[in-house]
């Protein structure tokens, strides 16, 4: 094991679990809207499949920087500090998604892409406040 | 013209999608400190309620910043 590498917590793992639900309904959730957008127009569905994707490779690397790749010490600093770099991986990655489809992919169809990115930050909201009921016990 | 009012309205989405991201992570993070210096044993669990609570917070401003660099790229 690699100095500074270490295990993933119980809190860490209960996260990673909820997480993996969570990205898995994403996943079904964008499938099943490109499939969707398919029988309008094939521009339609891989804008929407693009719009999936820009949410969903940001917020897995988020994900794997926060609880997988290097658990940081317990201090508050160290924690704040790997959380903030995890933020902002995931922020410059959007963007830099963002930018890159809509410079690279014409024709694009920007209507089944926001709304398929809007949609699923909208399913990542419902489903992570169903599964953490700390949030509904308040 | 046009394009200015584009490139201005643009930077405007993105500039006040970043405040709203800036607030709403700074106060995140103030107040995950507040808790780890009243019980440090409970830092884990703050940690991941800190992990959960950011991916909330930061799906707004992203949408704005989605829309932003749509009117940069695309529209103007």
């Amino acid at each position: 094991m690699r100095k500074g590498h270490r295990k993933p917590g119980v809190h860490a793992r209960i996260a990673l679990q909820q997480f993996k639900k969570v990205f898995l309904i994403q996943v079904v959730s964008m499938i099943v809207i490109a499939g969707v957008s398919l029988s309008y127009s094939v521009s339609a569905a891989y804008s929407s499949f693009c719009g999936g994707m820009i949410f969903l490779l940001p917020s897995y690397v988020f994900a794997w920087r926060a609880l997988i790749a290097k658990q940081a010490k317990n201090t508050p600093g160290a924690v704040i500090a790997q959380l903030y770099t995890s933020e902002i991986w995931k922020m410059g990655l959007s963007i830099a998604l963002f930018s890159a489809v809509f410079i690279l992919i014409q024709p694009l169809n920007p209507f089944s892409l926001f709304s398929t990115y809007i949609w699923l930050q909208l399913v990542g909201f419902v489903a992570q406040l169903k599964l953490n009921n700390r949030f509904l016990k308040l | 013209m046009e394009m200015a009012l584009l490139y201005i309205a643009g930077a405007l989405m993105m500039g006040l999608g970043a405040v709203g991201a800036a607030v709403g992570i700074g106060i995140l993070g103030g107040k995950f400190l507040e808790g780890a210096a009243r019980q440090p044993e409970l830092i884990p669990l703050l940690r991941t309620q800190f992990f959960i609570v950011m991916g909330l917070v930061d799906a707004v401003p992203m949408i704005g910043v989605g829309l932003g660099l749509y009117v940069l790229f695309a529209v103007a």
